[in-house]
């Protein structure tokens, strides 16, 4: 059933490395506009790219960050919120780590997991790994 | 053993004016002085402010980041207590405490930066902070580099514990954890560890991917009460119990309990000549600027 090719995977979405390079491609004339080391014209051009996480694992790490630091349910969180800002300390984060982990179906390095610093870079690696995931 | 100690050192009345900090006494080779802070007991809104004022412009914006007041005063309580207490050892002038300088080694683990703090004198003092909701502690050491931290003992884990072990630790310390009756006594262990293992990263000062939780075993010392030892596991080893390098060179470690309330574990680097030679831990609560209170003094063999 999947074990020959990575489409196999349920990716909600494109994998996000090969749309940006697809995407930038078939758009000649913005071409010239984005040079590779500022992505933030990409955002002009209403592309689902980005060196950013999707938004819903953004959400999905705020409500697991939230319960695991007992936050109250309005407490406003966004990508860039600093798990120290929240009080978090290391047990903590090795705890949202290990919940991620269960949520996503992941397996986070211990050196990756005590760098994790906010909820973007969380984001980030979930999305990273759930990319590299062998085929089932 | 608590001993209340209103000596001729205190003053108890603070006066308008920033008062003098009461001066101490460095620690000898063989010592680690432990002084904690319980924030509850720090209510005063204008002691608050006086203690802001001692910040760093850097330091006040980082508590401002913090969110929620109490976090906000927990992280002004910590500042405070690094910069007060470590004014305090200038044995040769007072130190504005506000005019300490600090800086990052290349780890990121905070140093005092004695050059660039005018007024002071170079003193050869090892700090570290770790701090909980309700207790923020600070270790100061001479000659040698020191890591503490503090776990309320209540703690609650929210994964199964053995689970988060067999994730996070040795397979001797996984061993070890399944050998309690239950379930509360497997979480209270798993704390104990945490903060022994967390305190020996930290005094090495080298961040978390130069020591990770599962490359050392920690393990109490038969015969002696709160005394433990480090055990290197070879990475490379299959079966880590048999192929364990005993390599205990360097550290000592000591577990404690905090105004009944918290776990407090203590790694200082063993210098050549204190080798093997037993570790005298001096426990003090404070308020800074208002008093202090001795606590204990104990002998860890």
């Amino acid at each position: 059933m999947a074990s020959l090719s990575t489409n196999s995977l349920s990716f909600r979405a494109p994998s996000i490395q090969s749309s940006r390079f697809s995407q930038v491609l078939r758009k000649p004339s913005s071409f010239q506009a984005i040079s590779f080391g500022s992505f933030q014209s990409l955002k002009s051009l209403r592309l689902q790219i980005s060196c950013a996480a999707k938004p819903e694992t953004v959400q999905k790490v705020s409500d697991i960050v939230k319960e695991q630091l007992a936050l109250s349910a309005d407490t406003a969180l966004t990508a860039e919120s600093k798990f120290s800002a929240l009080g978090a300390d290391s047990l903590d984060t090795v705890e949202i780590v290990m919940a991620l982990e269960e949520k996503f179906n992941i397996s986070v390095e211990e050196t990756d997991a005590q760098n994790i610093t906010t909820i973007q870079e969380a984001a980030d690696l979930i999305e990273d790994l759930v990319q590299k995931k062998p085929a089932a | 053993m608590r001993i209340s100690v209103m000596s001729q050192m205190q003053q108890r009345s603070f006066s308008i004016d920033l008062p003098s900090l009461v001066p101490l006494q460095l620690p000898s080779r063989r010592e680690t002085h432990l002084w904690y802070i319980l924030p509850d007991e720090v209510k005063s809104t204008s002691l608050l402010n006086r203690y802001s004022q001692l910040l760093s412009p850097n330091e006040r914006d980082r508590v401002d980041q913090m969110r929620g007041d109490e976090l906000k005063k927990n992280a002004l309580l910590a500042r405070t207590l690094v910069r007060t207490t470590i004014a305090r050892y200038q044995t040769n002038n007072a130190v504005d405490p506000g005019s300490l300088m600090f800086k990052k080694n290349m780890y990121g683990k905070p140093e005092v930066d004695w050059q660039n703090c005018k007024d002071c004198n170079k003193q050869p003092l090892h700090f570290n902070i770790s701090h909980t909701g309700s207790l923020i502690a600070c270790g100061v050491t001479v000659h040698a580099p020191i890591g503490i931290d503090v776990e309320d003992k209540e703690r609650k884990i929210k994964h199964d514990v053995l689970t988060f072990a067999k994730r996070f630790y040795t397979a001797d310390e996984v061993n070890f954890l399944a050998t309690k009756p239950d379930q509360e006594a497997q979480r209270k262990e798993f704390i104990k560890l945490w903060t022994l293992k967390e305190a020996y990263v930290k005094a090495l000062g080298k961040g978390f991917s130069a020591s990770p939780f599962n490359t050392f075993t920690i393990q109490s010392t038969p015969g002696t009460e709160g005394g433990y030892s480090l055990c290197k596991t070879s990475e490379l080893t299959a079966n880590p119990m048999e192929e364990t390098e005993k390599y205990n060179g360097g550290w000592k470690f000591t577990l404690l309990e905090l105004a009944d309330s918290h776990y407090a574990a203590v790694c200082i680097e063993d210098d050549e000549v204190n080798e093997g030679g037993p570790m005298k831990v001096i426990v003090r609560r404070t308020i800074p600027l208002v008093e202090d209170q001795l606590i204990s003094e104990r002998i860890f063999l």
